[in-house]
């Protein structure tokens, strides 16, 4: 049981990462109602651009990292109009097949540009650990922890303390009233969509330091993301953030842990969240905090 | 101050509006009644921007706006209520307030949590839930309401946005009969302000208290157009809601 | 003359007619569930994998024989079936994706990560060819002749079921669910029991995949794999019977000549990955107004 607060400490770091996908997939569920098939591959591309930037072209990490967001923010564009905006309007299942169409194209874009093998961004040196009382750490891991927790909370504020983010919340909960008192949808949701691609992009980034990258990854980060959210309940953020943590604990804690002798193979670490899913939708579809009733 | 003119709108291969115009002075109030399924709230959709028609114009305060966007029609003054009721539940009466009154602001604005503008602003929406009576449950969900108080919030919320022209769709749907008395007295004090009113409404009672002009629709176009009384008193307005055998029989 | 027939005899054609025979009856299968009925099966190569490693692991370790495995195959695809169908019925259509997805991704990580049943991403060699009366099927020539005779077995199956009631019913429970349910039909039951057909055949395909191939390992049952037969209905029209027969065969052979283009090897299967996903994506945009008609009001 000694090893239970490198655990948990596992589980934040773990729980971070998925925090910050998800939060960009929920914001765009919000607003726009779709489930974006391809968030996961956005994640991936995001670390291989970054990727490209600083190992293969040299540049230092601060200017690939700008470069990287840049670039990723113009993709989430571009998704957005042309993989999604087309087809809202006649089905909101449309844009679940033409996303999944997008996560097909981008594992093979990667694959034929960077190869199929697995990479990964950390080159070593970065991996000299501290410890705090039993417990080991990186410096690359207390970065994912720290980030995560400012730009969530940073969201948190902007959400619920501004005008901006009364504008959010007003379009995510009926978008025809809001454009009705004079909110500009169209802007809006770019916007949204964008920060959300360049969340998803840094979290890719930082499981490419954290683990490893594969084009092939994409699918399993879309649905613990998923996961994430229908846990914490289809439209909340609150909801998905702490679905994000816990699904990170449940990870951790069932392949950490001994149960009686038998430990679980570390490869079934993905499978929770799918469980996850399943589980949720079978008993509680709402989700711990959900409920946002799908308005107009 | 707005002009309909011959507008025409189709969905999935039917034809809901058939050439519909009309004219409305500043400061008149209109009520629109008709059947189920004659075209009242898709007319509506098509005056805020959110149906497009196949033909025809809307012009407003001499603009033409037939192509302008939804949000930009209400920068210029057209406002709408919904019938389904377009009230934030989420957010609180102060929030949802506050979303109107800052609604002109831009991004960098909006971005800000302090400041003076701020403040008057929030005073401001005091006001406007003093006029409802609703100040002491600023800070509650406005979900927590009832029918009739979203109604009048999202009527007060039109106003905050500093509208003209008021699209009011079935305001007393979902409200309890006691409330209907506010509501009716409500849209009479907005009249007072000199704004011009479009109200759709089943309830012909209620729309007499405050209208001069009646307008009844059926399958998309216009078939009366008078003073209410000339309206209850023409015989088309029996067929339109009971069939041309029931005149008959009457 | 000649040497056309010549060609059409070689290996390499035969080779893609087996290819043709198989995928038309995996694809025929999701157009059935999401076909006729719009349901947004992501699970169904999931049945595709089950069925392949039943027959595979009875025929390498039981050394079962054809029959036995075919409808073990079939059978085991059902069950998992029986599984999906169980959630289906409580969810809308988008849940069902996610659920399916998910459902989709647990038989892949047990099939990579049970390596005492699978031997996880090693994959499963040396699973003989069929043994039936004595022939040789590891002639391909005659392989072809058997999995043509099933597949023509099962597009007469499927036919009929497009052709008959149960068609129709599928159909109308994608447009008017809550009209057949006010008519007092089951429409829970005609999900079921197209999942189950839907899986049972794909489990038939996925046992000719073994039986075919000699070698299955996990990757053969991806994302991109879900990506083709789906791209093969939308293409061929959903609920199409012959439009999913000839996009079949168009899609099995469109990146064929990729082969002759001298790609390095490496880049050939994201090539063809990546075509399919712009036939996918260019289809749907084409047909975006009738691919999913909304719900009608009675």
């Amino acid at each position: 049981m000694d090893i239970l607060p490198q655990l948990l400490v596992n589980s934040l770091i773990t729980g971070s990462i998925y925090a910050l996908a998800a939060s960009g997939l929920c914001l765009s569920f919000a607003l726009l109602k779709i489930l974006n098939f391809a968030h996961g591959h956005m994640m991936m591309l995001g670390a291989y651009i970054f990727l490209l930037f600083s190992l293969d072209l040299g540049n230092s990490l601060p200017t690939a990292g700008v470069l990287a967001l840049v670039a990723m923010g113009l993709v989430g564009a571009v998704i957005l109009s042309v993989f999604v905006m087309p087809f809202l309007r006649f089905s909101p299942l449309l844009p679940f097949v033409t996303t999944l169409a997008l996560a097909s194209m981008l594992e093979a874009i990667v694959s034929i540009a960077f190869g199929v093998n697995v990479r990964s961004l950390s080159t070593g040196e970065e991996l000299t650990s501290w410890e705090f009382g039993g417990v080991f750490i990186t410096p690359i891991q207390i970065i994912i922890i720290v980030s995560a927790l400012v730009i969530l909370v940073t969201m948190a504020l902007i959400i619920h303390g501004t005008g901006v983010g009364r504008r959010v919340r007003a379009l995510s909960e009926n978008q025809h009233a809001s454009q009705a008192l004079g909110i500009g949808a169209r802007r809006i949701n770019y916007t949204v969509f964008i920060i959300g691609t360049v969340l998803a992009a840094y979290a890719g980034v930082l499981v490419g330091y954290e683990t490893n990258l594969q084009p092939t990854m994409g699918n399993a980060y879309t649905i613990k993301a998923f996961a994430a959210m229908i846990l914490g309940g289809l439209g909340s953020i609150w909801g998905t953030v702490i679905g994000s943590y816990i699904l990170g604990l449940v990870e951790n804690l069932s392949i950490g842990l001994d149960f009686g002798g038998y430990s679980l193979p570390a490869g079934y670490k993905d499978a929770f969240a799918f469980l996850i899913i399943l589980l949720v939708l079978l008993f509680r579809p709402q989700g711990l905090f959900g409920v946002k009733k799908r308005s107009a | 101050m707005l002009n309909v003119s011959d507008i025409h709108v189709s969905f999935q291969k039917s034809k809901i509006l058939n050439g519909i115009s009309l004219t409305v002075e500043s400061g008149e109030t209109v009520g629109i009644i008709g059947p189920n399924g004659s075209g009242k709230t898709t007319f509506f959709n098509t005056l805020s921007g959110f149906a497009t028609p196949s033909a025809g114009s809307i012009t407003l305060n001499g603009e033409d706006v037939s192509s302008v966007s939804a949000d930009d029609r209400a920068k210029k003054g057209m406002g709408r209520v919904f019938q389904n009721f377009g009230i934030f539940k989420e957010m609180t009466l102060m929030e949802n307030l506050l979303v109107a009154l800052e609604a002109r602001n831009s991004i960098f604005e909006a971005l800000i949590p302090w400041g003076a503008k701020k403040e008057a602003r929030r005073a401001k929406a005091i006001e406007f839930l003093e006029e409802i009576h609703l100040e002491a449950r600023a800070n509650q969900k406005a979900g927590s309401l009832s029918g009739g108080q979203m109604r009048l919030l999202e009527i007060v919320r039109v106003l905050a946005t500093g509208a003209n022209l008021l699209l009011l769709d079935e305001p007393t749907a979902g409200v309890s009969p006691r409330m209907k008395e506010e509501v009716a007295a409500f849209i009479t004090k907005v009249q007072a302000m000199g704004k011009t009113v479009l109200v759709i409404e089943h309830d012909i009672t209620f729309i007499q208290k405050f209208c001069k002009r009646i307008v009844v629709l059926e399958s998309g176009t216009v078939v009366l157009d008078d003073t209410p009384e000339r309206v209850c008193a023409d015989e088309r307005l029996q067929e339109v809601y009971f069939g041309k055998k029931a005149v008959g029989a009457a | 003359m000649g040497a056309v027939l010549e060609f059409l005899a070689s290996e390499y054609v035969i080779h893609l007619a087996i290819l043709v025979c198989m995928y038309v009856i995996l694809a025929q299968g999701l157009n059935l569930t999401f076909g006729l009925g719009r349901l947004f099966n992501l699970a169904h190569v999931a049945s595709f994998a089950i069925g392949a490693y039943a027959t595979a692991l009875l025929s390498v370790e039981a050394e079962a024989g054809f029959l036995v495995c075919v409808l073990a195959s079939m059978l085991t695809s059902g069950l998992f079936a029986v599984l999906l169908g169980g959630i289906s019925l409580r969810l809308t259509q988008d849940y069902f994706a996610i659920g399916t997805l998910a459902f989709s991704s647990v038989v892949s990580s047990l099939l990579i990560n049970w390596k005492s049943l699978t031997r996880g991403v090693l994959g499963i060699p040396g699973i003989p060819r069929p043994e039936i009366f004595g022939f040789d099927f590891y002639n391909n020539t005659n392989f072809l002749v058997l999995i043509f005779l099933v597949a023509v077995i099962s597009q007469i199956f499927f036919f009929m079921l497009h052709r008959g009631g149960f068609g129709r019913f599928l159909r109308g429970q994608a447009e008017y669910d809550e009209a057949m349910l006010a008519v007092g039909r089951d429409t829970g039951l005609v999900r079921n029991i197209s999942f189950l057909l839907s899986s049972a055949t794909a489990g038939l395909a996925g046992s000719f995949f073994a039986y075919y191939l000699n070698y299955i390992d996990p990757s053969s049952f991806s994302l991109s794999e879900m990506v083709f037969v789906l791209t093969i209905v939308v293409v061929g029209r959903p609920g199409s019977f012959w439009g999913v027969t000839l996009g079949t065969a168009f899609l099995v052979l469109l990146p064929e000549p990729l082969r002759f283009i001298e790609i390095d090897s490496a880049y050939l299967g994201p090539a063809r990955q990546l075509l399919q996903a712009v036939i996918l994506f260019t289809v749907v945009y084409i047909n975006r107004r009738s691919l999913f008609p909304p719900q009608r009001e009675v």
